[in-house]
């Protein structure tokens, strides 16, 4: 197989699941609230491959369901229907997102990690930079005080955090740093899919492009099969090779990022293209 | 249908706890030795001591024995002191067994803090007071969280506060009620014992049941289980040790020895298990 | 006696019980009546009920005396005592408007259906210690209220089942002393009693908030048996009926300083009306073992609140109020406010914060306080253990240091 994720059909509807709530949502009604019956249809009939060492994007403003695809992937919740593959994960025969809450949350320990927009979404702000990497070093059966030390400072090194602030709190550490040490963390146990959740948002201008150089970098480097969620085209341009637009809980256009920045074909892919472009 | 004079039984002597409660305890008693270190929710009752005075371990004492046991209750070590006399002359009157004091007599041994120096065999069974049996409490406040954890023994916060303790103190700062791994499953907290007596609990030949009357858990090590002390591979589990102690009445080294202090600053040290002082001075 | 001697331990618990029984049973003074502790000190039987969760009022006098006025301890007693006893049968649940009440009040409006009954409470008088010498105040209530009828001890309900205190009922909001409704539940006094006509029973604000839609409804079939918090162990997810349990057993300061700390977080609290603060006496029947049919046995006393509070959080219904419910043996209606508040927090909160299990796992007074003084108890095996890593901790710093 070609990929190391796969997602099919994925859908995720807050309130009533029927299919009452699915006729009039989607971007030819503007709008993913459902007249018949008041669900949010936050996503709807998602399907994508990612390939190793392949980043995609999907781009959209807030509500298009984007996080939404997002987190269901990542096991943070359950989606309404659809299923994922991991080629990491019984050679890409079994459905992930019908595994128990035990083994969800095992597959985030080396074979999906993910980096949130909030560094505090992802690591524990009293804990050490050093001891946020030994959490998922111990939870993959790590139990050798120096052999763990050895890789979170390989970690950090490799994120660019400097050494010298291995034991300090992550809470003492700046937003951009905070956001390597995530990286650092999410990278710990070397797996196949990383999902990036608005990575620089938040942060300075060029604090983000520091992040956005490292990020490029590891992403080329490592082999990983990324998926990156953002609003802004300037960050999907910079990481992704192909990408996919959503409006309204529906993706609306796919391409290669490079054709689809220069030629969008929906009117609101062109839309936000004209705002990155500013 | 029969009267309510009849549903009621007789008067008789009172007891202190009636017997379908002991059932009840019994039943969450075997529960917790089919599945070791799992913390069993049980109907905890009010005993005639406070919660926290060893509520739990009373109930779980009364649920086991009879007029044929011979009880031995130890707190810190000790048969003398004040409330393991109280504990010891509960049960007695309440059940008329033999009050014991010599660990290798006694069939039941309710404890709290200690395991005694004379190792115990397959035909005794420990008895733990459990003043908070939850070990993930030093890292997670929400309850269903740690039940959660404990269900999918995820327990990778706990090592996190180890490498964190390790990395400001340079050594394990966690004194007594050392958290361990009980047969490569469940994380329990063996009671504020202290570390030395941790390695008394693995592969013992004796069952020890934990009766947490407070917090309504009663908990097991069965007799050949394996009892790890949560410890990096690299960093070997240190027991409480002071060089050139020795106990003053009875010359031991090698037991667990506490602290005599006096105001002139000397220091010296005597057996915590008066049982085992004791017998040890006749034997010198 | 050493407090922990190596074999003076029994002899020093046999000479601090003997000191107790001399304080217990010995002295000067003269000996304290059961029927003196239900009658001049109801309150404090109440609360031991209450806490106790046993309605007893002789045992929880008899408590109160061997625990030398000890609240915490003499419902430590009534606890203890409730474990030797077999259940004989379980009673009938009984609905909350078979309240006969000896008084009601609904700050919540002036004129409620039903009208208001101040009966006997101690909110309007003078918070003053009375110190008339107690013949001239004998005296003095005799010339003032030369009534025939003894009144009755606090308790005494139970035996005849009609409480006969002198209470005023009126219909329009302010209680004037010549209405005067007996104790048998008909009408003496010649005024509205609300729909029922039953002044002792008025009808419920809760009925009527519901009549003009004011309220939600969240009354759910999912928590059908009431959850038996001294047979099942409580924990954060249990149905409400345990919730509720449980704060009619805690501790009344416990569940007062929680209500009131949470009145100072931030969107955790609005302004409550108690819609209703009931006290009176409800039914106690259970199945005839013979004929099956409901018998009453009893009456216990309890106070009732039914707390009303705004919903203003975003997924809440904004167009409607809703409701905080608090129940406990006696007169106690601090703690039946403050439960019912709590009742609503915990609701609303809806597992966002901490709340909840504060509530189930915190307020219980005889472990709170159990727990607190085990740490009389001696620990010196394990402190030998914190000074042996404080040790530990100096030479690794030192060993640092010099490297």
């Amino acid at each position: 197989m070609s990929w190391a994720l796969k997602v099919d059909g994925l859908g995720r509807v807050y309130g009533e699941q029927g299919p009452r709530s699915l006729p009039g949502t989607g971007p030819e009604h503007g709008t993913s609230v459902s007249p018949a019956t008041g669900a949010v249809v936050a996503a709807w009939d998602v399907g994508f491959e990612v390939a190793p060492g392949e980043a995609l994007g999907i781009v959209g403003e807030s509500g298009s369901g984007k996080s939404t695809v997002m987190r269901c992937v990542a096991g943070d919740e359950r989606p309404s229907r659809g299923s994922a593959y991991l080629s990491a994960y019984d050679d890409g025969r079994t459905d992930v997102l019908a595994l128990d809450d035990g083994a969800r949350r095992r597959l985030r320990i080396d074979r999906v990690a993910v980096v949130y927009q909030d560094p505090a979404a992802g690591l524990d702000l009293d804990t050490s930079a050093g001891g946020n990497i030994a959490e998922r070093l111990t939870a993959a059966g790590g139990r050798h005080f120096g052999r763990i030390r050895e890789r979170a400072a390989e970690l950090l090194e490799l994120t660019e955090v400097p050494l010298s602030r291995m034991d300090d709190p992550v809470r003492t550490f700046s937003g951009g740093m905070r956001q390597r040490v995530q990286i650092a963390k999410a990278l710990a146990n070397r797996p196949p899919v990383l999902l990036l959740d608005e990575p620089t948002t938040g942060l300075d201008a060029s604090v983000a492009a520091g992040v956005l150089d490292l990020l490029r970098n590891l992403l080329e480097r490592l082999g990983v099969a990324a998926v990156v969620v953002s609003h802004d085209f300037g960050v999907i341009e910079m990481l992704t090779r192909r990408v996919m637009v959503m409006q309204h809980g529906r993706v609306v256009e796919t391409g290669l990022t490079d054709q689809l920045l220069e030629d969008p074909q929906h009117p609101y892919s062109q839309r936000l293209v004209a705002a990155a472009r500013g | 249908m029969r009267t309510v004079t009849e549903l009621a039984g007789t008067g008789g002597p009172r007891g202190i706890f009636d017997e379908l409660s002991k059932r009840e305890v019994r039943r969450a008693a075997l529960t917790a030795v089919a599945v070791p270190g799992y913390q069993v929710p049980f109907g905890s009752r009010e005993m005639p001591v406070a919660r926290g005075w060893g509520s739990g371990g009373l109930q779980v004492t009364l649920a086991l024995v009879g007029p044929g046991d011979r009880l031995k209750v130890i707190d810190q070590g000790e048969d003398g002191g004040v409330n393991a006399a109280n504990l010891r002359r509960l049960v007695v009157g309440h059940v008329g067994c033999e009050e014991e004091t010599d660990t290798r007599r006694a069939t039941l041994i309710q404890s709290r803090h200690r395991i005694p120096e004379t190792p115990l065999r397959a035909d005794q069974t420990l008895v733990l007071q459990v003043p908070v049996p939850e070990p993930l409490r030093a890292v997670e406040h929400d309850v269903r969280e740690q039940r959660r954890m404990h269900a999918q023994e995820d327990y990778a916060r706990m090592w996190v506060g180890l490498y964190e303790d390790l990395v400001r103190n340079g050594v394990v700062t966690k004194s007594a009620g050392y958290p361990c791994m009980v047969n490569g499953r469940y994380l329990i907290s063996p009671t504020p014992i202290p570390r030395f007596d941790v390695p008394k609990l693995d592969q013992a030949e004796h069952l020890t049941l934990f009766g947490a009357g407070r917090e309504k858990r009663i908990y097991a090590v069965p007799p050949h289980t394996r009892v790890e002390p949560l410890v990096f591979e690299d960093v070997p589990f240190e027991v409480e040790h002071t060089p050139g102690a020795a106990c003053r009445h009875c010359g031991a080294t090698a037991s667990y020895l506490v602290e005599v202090p006096s105001m002139d600053g000397a220091v010296a040290w005597v057996c915590s298990d008066t049982d085992f002082c004791t017998r040890n001075r006749e034997v010198r | 006696m050493g407090y922990s001697g190596a074999s003076g331990g029994h002899e020093a618990v046999l000479a601090a019980e003997k000191l107790v029984e001399r304080r217990r049973y010995g002295g000067a003074s003269a000996w304290l009546g059961i029927d003196q502790i239900t009658g001049r000190l109801g309150l404090a039987v109440d609360r031991v009920m209450g806490e106790g969760g046993l309605w007893a009022p002789e045992l929880a006098a008899r408590a109160l005396r061997q625990a030398e006025g000890d609240v915490q301890e003499a419902a430590q007693l009534i606890r203890a005592h409730r474990s030797t006893v077999p259940r004989v049968a379980y009673s009938e649940p009984v609905h909350a408007d078979e309240l006969r009440i000896s008084r009601r009040i609904s700050p919540a409006f002036r004129n409620p259906p039903g009208s208001q009954l101040l009966g006997r409470t101690l909110d309007y008088v003078g918070r003053l210690l009375d110190l008339m010498p107690e013949d001239q105040a004998r005296a003095r209530l005799q010339a003032a209220d030369p009534s025939p009828e003894p009144v009755p001890a606090a308790h005494d309900l139970t035996a005849n089942g009609h409480p006969t205190a002198n209470d005023h009922v009126t219909a329009n909001g302010h209680p004037t002393a010549n209405d005067h409704v007996t104790g048998n539940g008909h009408e003496a006094g010649g005024h509205d009693g609300g729909a029922h006509g039953d002044p002792r029973r008025p009808p419920r604000l809760l009925r009527l908030l519901r009549s003009m839609g004011m309220v939600v409804d969240r009354r759910t079939e999912g928590d059908p048996e009431p959850y038996d918090i001294t047979r099942a162990p409580i924990r954060p997810g249990v149905p409400r009926s345990a919730r509720l349990t449980a704060m009619a057993r805690a501790e009344t300061g416990a569940l007062v300083h929680l209500w009131y700390a949470n009145t100072f977080q931030p969107g955790r609290h609005n302004h409550e009306f108690p819609g209703e603060v009931r006290h009176g006496a409800l039914p106690v029947r259970v199945r005839h073992p013979l004929t099956g049919a409901p018998v009453t046995v009893t009456e216990v006393r309890v106070t009732e609140v039914e707390t009303i509070d705004d919903l203003d959080r975003a997924e809440e219904d904004r167009s409607r109020l809703d409701l905080g419910y608090g129940m406990c043996f006696g007169h106690n209606e601090r703690k039946a406010i403050a439960m019912a508040g709590l009742d609503l927090l915990v609701h609303r909160d809806a597992g966002r914060t901490g709340v909840e299990q504060e509530v189930l796992l915190t307020l219980d007074g005889i472990e709170a306080s159990g727990f607190l003084e085990h740490l009389k108890l001696p620990h010196y095996v394990d402190f030998r253990s914190v000074l042996d890593r404080k040790r530990a901790v100096r030479a690794a710093m030192e060993e640092a240091v010099a490297r």
